[in-house]
């Protein structure tokens, strides 16, 4: 497996195959003189953000810290031991209610759309 | 059975669907200034755009990616961000145009002036795509589309000197006004080689599950929809170009000027059917191109994305679409002209055409993605000579355009 081809930038569904973003980075994890083992896949802004550059990764941090959830401070990690398949989606045994990735989408649904006549 | 019955309306909606504001404008323009004599841009713009549908449909049945997936997990995000840009801020250009097409039709209907009909037109077509009913009307709009066949008709009423024709299907150097010449045929190429239009089609290829079985009806509905739409462009570069000059028009740059096409034909019924022809035509057109920008976007994230959902189920894909009518319909209420903002747009997109195709056309060689499904040489190199072509011809004369004053 070569981890930047077939790894990152994928789309990421639940255990109920529904989106929930794509790989936007790993976290690798070294152990004394072995090569270094994936421990998570990353879902978030900021990790997108600091692939772009680093004022880009301040300016989405910033962006969190004003609106974002608390619980979207941070990149959401997904444990490598969660992914079930790698196919045309990574599917990780999650349900993505259960996280914090689509926390935004949901505010977006309660407070706005939700109020929007017709919908 | 079912599937032929699917290729039947997919060749329709590809047929009916075809012709919008871009086509329309740069087709009249050329017509008018130069006769035939533009109509090999027409030709080279239409194999490509077949060509493309067809890679675009046959790279979502084998890969079971949409493209712009594809792109970002091929290239990277960091690659992925500028054919994103590009193609977000040119869908903006002409999902404004397209509206402003609509709005003409209701100028044209009315006398009230388009401006007037920019905000209407805009509710009109989130409203559409508000209440998650694209995949019910699609087939309708497209339907109603084939009212444009009626371009084909003025044009063989005319009765154009067949020989003449042929001829112009091979390019030929301008006699006069060099510049425009050329400006117009970049312009034509990008009306032509729409990104949105095969974009748009590999994301329909996803919703409907196409897989490798849907190969054979995937080419029959790019070869045959996109051939017949090609000639309906080819029939309004040759009506313009045999009722604008006896009219005394040679340069076509007053949107009033557009519905001569088939009033000097059809006389009355020659009009209602204009506006009717433009108002479906640029109507589907918007809905596709704002569909296309959500879907653009909530795949190059990862959000959850599809024509049929509700809003609650997709807050951001509908918000993308929501926030691009709003953004689209600004200028029109401005007073931005249609027709200029049309030709200017489809110029651009011409310029843009390497930055969406080349990283295309690399994913339709790459195996992990289309197994043995590959392009053949010769397809991918006579892409590339086409968009080269738009490219250069676009950057050679966009500048000229916009310093002898449009």
């Amino acid at each position: 497996m070569n981890l930047a081809r077939d790894i990152i930038d994928k789309q990421v569904v639940d255990k109920n195959q529904a989106k929930m973003g794509k790989v936007d980075g790993v976290v690798l994890a070294l152990h004394g003189g072995k090569p270094p083992v994936v421990s998570y896949i990353e879902i978030g802004g900021i990790t997108l953000a600091r692939r772009v550059g680093r004022r880009t990764e301040r300016f989405i941090r910033l962006l969190k810290k004003r609106w974002g959830s608390p619980r979207a401070q941070q990149p959401y990690r997904v444990a490598w031991r969660q992914v079930r398949d790698i196919g045309v989606d990574i599917e990780v045994a999650l349900d993505v209610r259960e996280t914090p990735v689509n926390d935004w989408q949901n505010w977006l649904r309660d407070k706005v759309i939700r109020r929007i006549p017709g919908s | 059975m079912d599937k032929l019955l699917e290729v039947s309306l997919g060749i329709v909606t590809s047929v009916g669907g075809y012709l919008e504001i871009g086509s329309i404008a740069t087709s009249a323009q050329a017509g008018a200034a130069f006769g035939f004599q533009l109509l090999w841009a027409l030709v080279l713009g239409t194999l490509c755009i077949i060509v493309l549908v067809e890679m675009s449909g046959r790279f979502a049945a084998v890969s079971h990616h949409t493209i712009s997936d594809a792109m970002r997990e091929r290239f990277g995000f960091n690659f992925f961000l500028l054919p994103l840009t590009v193609t977000v801020l040119l869908n903006l250009m002409v999902l404004s145009a397209e509206i402003g097409g609509v709005a003409l039709a209701g100028e044209f209907a009315t006398g009230i002036g388009h401006q007037w009909w920019a905000v209407p037109v805009g509710i009109v077509v989130w409203l559409l795509l508000w209440k998650g009913t694209f995949g019910l009307i699609e087939k309708g709009v497209a339907l109603l589309g084939l009212v444009t066949l009626v371009f084909v008709v003025a044009a063989v009423k005319l009765g154009p000197d067949w020989k003449d024709l042929l001829r112009s299907a091979v390019p030929s150097l301008p006699q006069h006004d060099g510049a425009r010449y050329w400006f117009l045929a970049a312009s034509i190429l990008g009306a032509t080689i729409s990104p949105y239009l095969f974009l748009f089609y590999s994301s329909g290829a996803i919703e409907d599950h196409w897989n490798e079985s849907y190969l054979w009806a995937n080419r029959a509905i790019a070869g045959i929809g996109m051939t017949f739409g090609g000639v309906i462009s080819a029939s309004t570069l040759v009506i313009a170009a045999l009722v604008m000059p006896p009219s005394g028009i040679r340069d076509v740059n007053d949107y009033h000027q557009l519905p001569l096409l088939l009033t000097k034909v059809f006389g009355f019924w020659g009009l209602v059917l204009f506006i009717a022809s433009l108002a479906i035509a640029c109507l589907g057109a918007a809905l596709e191109i704002a569909l296309q920008q959500a879907y653009l976007v909530a795949q190059g994230f990862g959000w959850n994305w599809g024509k049929d959902l509700m809003p609650e189920a997709a807050p951001a894909f509908s918000l993308v679409y929501t926030l691009s009518v709003i953004i689209a319909v600004v200028p029109m209420v401005l007073g931005v002209d249609p027709l200029n903002l049309t030709v200017f747009s489809m110029a651009l997109t011409a310029a843009s055409l390497p930055l969406t195709i080349l990283p295309f056309i690399f994913l339709m060689n790459d195996k992990r993605f289309v197994k043995q499904h590959t392009n053949g040489r010769l397809g991918n190199i006579a892409i590339m000579a086409i968009i080269a072509l738009g490219f250069v011809l676009a950057i050679a004369t966009i500048p000229l355009e916009i310093f002898s004053g449009g």
